[in-house]
Parts: structure tokens; sequence; C-alpha cells
């Protein structure tokens, strides 16, 4: 009690707060660690599916997860040789 | 009809698999239930001297799952609790001395002589874990009100349903006076966190360490909260799910009875 005034006073949380924070972030971190045979399983089928529409060079497909602070993104380049006519 | 096989793991070692194996054990024994609690920590066996029957092992898990002896012959009766048996780890042998396969079929033969029949799961989720889960219909997962603990916890639970084992989770060494300052997570916020039914909440209680100290169980000491706690986890899992949870409570201090009267409670 004394210490909640404590806190009211001086505007400091407790470290509750900070432990569920860091939690959250953690397990969605952990959910996003993919194995290498997954990601190499995801590269291979969005290629065959971008091949569809485009002439794409097939061995400079790049795929990656990249980790921000708030957000987490599936990155994926290629370059362009062409767009393919459509029948 | 045939017993419930409960599988008690949590991924993190030392958050209180053993006790709350031994407790809830005890307890269901108490209730008048049949019970076997089996330490499968092969190699690091602990439950023995928990339940302070370590000096009458003679065979165990290891020699009943390889067949060489009965089930019942590893099996130790509890000579203070009417109902309850131990069934100890091997204490030479590592953990691929047996296979998930030998252990389904072990729990399949127990399953016909006992109501309940409960798996003292090792820390980790190797061959260990898969062996103390093979048998199992349901899974307690026990957790403390930490960051490493819970997230291990979300883990194991990860694994669990794959497996087609139910989890529950049981939360343990709580301490009220730190939930209410602000620095501890409560058990609210680990539901929020895990989504998984609550099954009980252990208070802190210096009784654990005289309990084992002892070889006496928690459960069957009158003075002690986590024993209450205890008694009831075993209530819920044998037929009174809906029994109400109890929130460990922080004790009334001067300092919290004057702000609650100059309206500064929480």
């Amino acid at each position: 009690m004394f210490n909640n005034l404590l806190r009211r006073l001086t505007g400091k949380s407790g470290s509750r707060d900070a432990a569920k924070k860091r939690l959250k972030f953690a397990l969605v971190y952990d959910q996003l660690e993919v194995t290498d045979d997954t990601l190499s399983n995801l590269q291979h089928d969005i290629v065959e599916v971008i091949s569809r529409y485009f002439e794409i060079d097939r061995e400079a497909v790049k795929l990656d997860i990249s980790r921000g602070n708030d957000l987490s993104a599936l990155v994926l380049s290629t370059p362009i040789l062409g767009a393919k006519r459509r029948a | 009809m045939l017993g419930k096989v409960l599988v008690i793991t949590s991924g993190k070692g030392g958050v209180g698999k053993t006790t709350a194996a031994a407790n809830i054990g005890a307890a269901l024994a108490m209730e008048g239930k049949k019970v076997a609690v089996v330490d499968m920590d092969i190699g690091l066996r602990n439950l023995d001297v928990v339940m302070g029957l370590e000096n009458r092992i003679v065979f165990n898990v290891v020699d009943a799952v390889k067949g060489k002896c009965k089930p019942q012959q590893a099996l130790i009766k509890d000579r203070r609790i009417e109902n309850l048996f131990l069934m100890p780890a091997s204490q030479s042998d590592n953990k691929d001395a047996i296979s998930p396969a030998g252990v389904e079929d072990m729990c399949r033969q127990l399953r016909k002589e006992f109501d309940f029949i409960l798996m003292d799961c090792p820390a980790g989720i190797e061959q260990g874990f898969e062996n103390a889960v093979a048998g199992a219909q349901e899974a307690v997962v026990v957790c403390t009100p930490d960051v490493s603990s819970i997230r291990d916890a979300d883990r194991v639970i990860g694994l669990l349903y794959a497996k087609e084992i139910p989890p529950v989770l049981l939360v343990n060494r709580i301490v009220p006076e730190m939930v209410a300052r602000g620095d501890m997570l409560s058990h609210e916020d680990i539901i929020d966190v895990l989504s998984i039914k609550l099954i009980g909440l252990i208070p802190m209680d210096d009784n654990v360490v005289i309990s084992t100290n002892t070889g006496i169980p928690l459960v069957s000491q009158k003075n002690s909260n986590a024993g209450a706690a205890f008694r009831s986890v075993a209530r819920r899992l044998d037929g009174q799910p809906d029994l109400p949870l109890e929130v460990p409570g922080a004790r009334t201090t001067i300092w919290k009875k004057l702000g609650a009267r100059l309206g500064l409670g929480k």
C-alpha cells in the first residue's frame, strides 16, 4: 500500500508491466522462428507463383524474416527480367 | 473403468513439478482415490525423497518398463496415506534406457488398477519429456510468475497440443505482496499471455522447504497455505472442475487498512 502511494507520487510503475511486455514480445518472436527448411520451401512456392506472371532470375531471389521492435516482416526481393505476355 | 494418466510438466526446471506431483497425488489419495505417482526423471530421481519413501526402493520404473518386474512390484505403498503408491525413477540409467512405446504400455496396465496415474516429467523437451508424456491423457503444466518459466510453459503447451494432450496450468510460488505492489505477474497476466485454463494458484510457502526436509507431504499439514491450495487442485482434477479458484491474498497490514480508510486502495 505504502509502495503504491509512493509510486503514485513518483510516477514510477512496478516491474510487472515490463515483465508482461517483454514476455509477450518473446512469445511472438519465438513463434516467428522458422527452420531453414520451411523458409526454403516457402521460397520455392513463392518463386513458382511469381514465375507465372514475371520472368525472374530464380537464383537471385532472396527471402528473409526481418525483425523490428514493433513488427516483423517477411521480405522478398527479386530482380524482374520482364513481364510475361498473357495468352 | 480405466484410470486417468496425468503428466506434470513445465519445460523449465525448478518450478515445482515434483512438489506438485507429490502433493496432488497425496491429496487425491486422501480424497479416496487409488493413486500411483511415477518419477520419470530417470537418472535424477527425487520424488522418493520428497514423498519420504527413499529407503524402501527395490525396483524402479526402468525395471517395470523393460519387463524386469511387474509394474506392481515397482510400486512402493505409502504407509501414512492409504491408496498412495510411488514408482521411483532409476538412478543409474539414463533417459534412453526406455522408450515412449514402453511407457505407454506400462500406463495401459496401471490404468486398470489405479484411478489416477501421475507422471512427474523431467525438465526439458527431449527424450525424457517424450517418455513422460507418452501414456498421458491430460497434462498439468507448472509455471512460476516469472518471464523465463512462462515462456517455457508456452513452448510445452504448444508441444502438448500437437500431441493432442490437453493441458491446464498450475501457477506456483505466487507472492501476493509482490503482485499487490506491481512487482510480480498476476495469474490474470499469465492467463492473458498463455490463453489456457487454470487448475490452481499456489502461494509461496515456507512449509514447502520444511516438507521436503522431513518427507511429509504438505497436504497433510493443517497450517500450510500451499497444502490447502494443492488439496483444491486435486478436487478440481477429481470431478469438481468448477470449484472456484482461491486467489492467494496479501496479508492485511496496518498500511493497507490506513490506505483503505483514506480511499487509496487500488
